[in-house]
């Protein structure tokens, strides 16, 4: 494996968690926030990570202090020039990746390879009128990026053939389980996914069957480890409605992943799930 | 076996059959067929009917068993494809008519949903969870529509998966590993339509097409066309996946 340097921009909980994920496998890391604050939770984040690897003797304390040295925290773009790869992991606003990435198209060497972790952005549209598209791809990690396995590498109308095989071989090395995708609203998991969502709260509409009745079924019938309302609780009822809302539209309505009433009422009136300490369950007992 | 006189009639062509046949066998019940229970309709004390993909046949089989059967013999027939008000208004006893509805393999299925049409009375309902407890299964029972809550919300995800691959956005294998290692799921949504049947999914996804009528159930015209080329899945030898060598379709 060739070490790389590898930058990753938002040091979020997704950011700090990919920038562990990269240090763990002896990259690199340049980690950038605009905000002081956010790079200091994230370097107590990785350090509360690493402890727990330490107490259960996964890592040494000096394979601890070598992970954290590896980790550099960066306040300006300009300080990932020299970046073999970048993972731009800030909130899903299209602006502020289409400004990021313009920037980055003029700061990264010409072969450098920019990723961007979106879970519902275009990736085609983030490339769109920029140089160089055919190194700009998708690079989704779920949450938590340190435990779950999954990576999905979606290619944009215009990522080169050359540069998937690159950030596929890339999520390899991470150790992590990549599949390939078409740059498509929702991309595999969200996309598929959605029904799991928006059928149980339809059959909760109709009168079919109640919450608590459809989790259990789930369940004990299909198997599955949360049922689909706990689990809305769980993500938060506002970011699984954002989630929808926005394949809906990027699908131009197709009625497959038309949202919810019901849900848009929970998120209306601030029942977002154990976040507030409310949503389809109480959590205030 | 032990024998408890405790006779079944067992109709349908749906894979559940055999596992529900086997399942009944192991837990002491006699099952038989419709022609064995033509000659003793009167030690029947309850049948049940499992066809899904061809509605005539199912049509024709519950009216059988309503002309066979004392009016007091619960029939407890699939409400997969079709709901259990329908199956009922075919009968001249609708009151002992109630619908039930899983997947195989039973042996992975904890609970078995129940749906009592509207015209069930009490005790065919209270009949029906006792049948399915005395097969070692928990029972819910929720109101009559299509395909009930699990295999109606797994039937989607199974359709939204087959348009993900019939647009070539990703692989089969990349699908399944997908779903598995990104939210969990039990089984990846193709390899599971594969064991369970895509006759049998595409059943419900039809049905939830005829009765509520839109754009939402529309079928990934994939899964009909697998469903029409005999492509069923791991009982065929085909379906989303080749099971002599296990390589995903790049149809």
């Amino acid at each position: 494996m060739s070490i790389k340097t590898v930058g990753v921009i938002g040091a979020g909980t997704m950011g700090a968690g990919i920038a562990l994920v990269c240090a763990r496998k002896g990259h690199q890391v340049m980690l950038l926030d605009a905000n002081q604050a956010v790079l200091d939770k994230a370097l107590v984040y990785l350090e509360s990570i690493l402890t727990k690897d330490v107490e259960k003797s996964k890592i040494s304390e000096q394979e601890m202090a070598e992970t954290l040295e590896l980790v550099h925290l960066v306040s300006e773009i300009e300080q990932l020039a020299d970046c073999d790869i970048v993972i731009e992991a800030v909130p899903e606003r299209l602006d502020l990746k289409k400004s990021i990435f313009s920037q980055l198209s003029v700061i990264c060497r010409e072969d450098a390879l920019l990723l961007t972790n979106t879970s519902s952005i275009s990736i085609t549209e983030i490339a769109g009128g920029l140089s160089h598209p055919e190194r700009i791809l998708g690079f989704h990690f779920f949450n938590p990026a340190p435990v779950m396995p999954l990576v999905e590498v979606i290619r944009g109308k215009k990522s080169s053939e050359e540069n998937v095989e690159v950030a596929y071989r890339f999520a390899q090395e991470l150790g992590k389980v990549p599949v390939l995708v078409t740059d498509t609203p929702g991309f595999i998991v969200n996309r598929i996914a959605r029904p799991y969502y928006n059928e149980a709260l339809r059959i909760m509409g109709d009168h079919v069957a109640g919450v608590e009745q459809i989790d259990r079924i789930m369940k004990l019938a299909g198997g599955f480890k949360m049922g689909p309302f706990e689990l809305q609780d769980m993500i938060g009822i506002d970011i699984n409605f954002a989630t929808t809302k926005s394949i809906y539209t990027d699908f131009f309505h197709e009625g497959r992943f038309k949202p919810s009433r019901i849900q848009q009422q929970m998120v209306q009136s601030g029942s977002l799930g154990r976040k507030t300490g409310e949503g389809f369950y109480d959590y205030n007992q | 076996m032990i024998t408890t006189n405790k006779a079944v009639l067992l109709v349908g062509t749906s894979p559940l059959y055999a596992e529900l046949n086997h399942l009944m066998v192991e837990r002491g019940y006699q099952v038989l067929t419709l022609a064995e229970a033509m000659a003793e309709p009167e030690l029947i004390e309850l049948a049940v009917e499992v066809n899904s993909v061809d509605l005539q046949a199912k049509k024709r089989q519950v009216r059988e068993l309503d002309d066979l059967l004392p009016p007091n013999v619960p029939i407890i027939t699939t409400s997969l494809a079709i709901t259990a008000t329908e199956v009922a208004s075919w009968t001249q006893h609708p009151e002992r008519v109630c619908g039930f509805g899983t997947l195989v393999p039973l042996v992975e299925r904890e609970l078995i949903e129940i749906a009592p049409a509207l015209q069930t009375e009490l005790d065919t309902i209270q009949a029906t969870e006792g049948f399915f407890q005395s097969l070692g299964k928990a029972t819910e029972t929720v109101n009559d529509e299509v395909g009930l809550v699990f295999p109606r919300i797994l039937t989607l995800i199974i359709n939204e998966a087959t348009f993900t691959l019939m647009e070539k956005a990703a692989t089969a294998t990349d699908i399944d590993i997908a779903m598995k290692k990104g939210t969990n799921y039990p089984y990846g949504p193709l390899e599971w339509a594969d064991r369970i049947g895509l006759d049998e999914i595409f059943a419900i996804s039809r049905g939830l097409q005829r009765d509520l009528a839109e754009e939402r159930y529309r079928t990934a015209p994939l899964l009909r066309k697998l469903v029409l080329a005999g492509r069923v899945g791991v009982r065929s030898g085909q379906g989303f996946y080749t099971y002599e060598e296990k390589v995903g379709v790049e149809a």
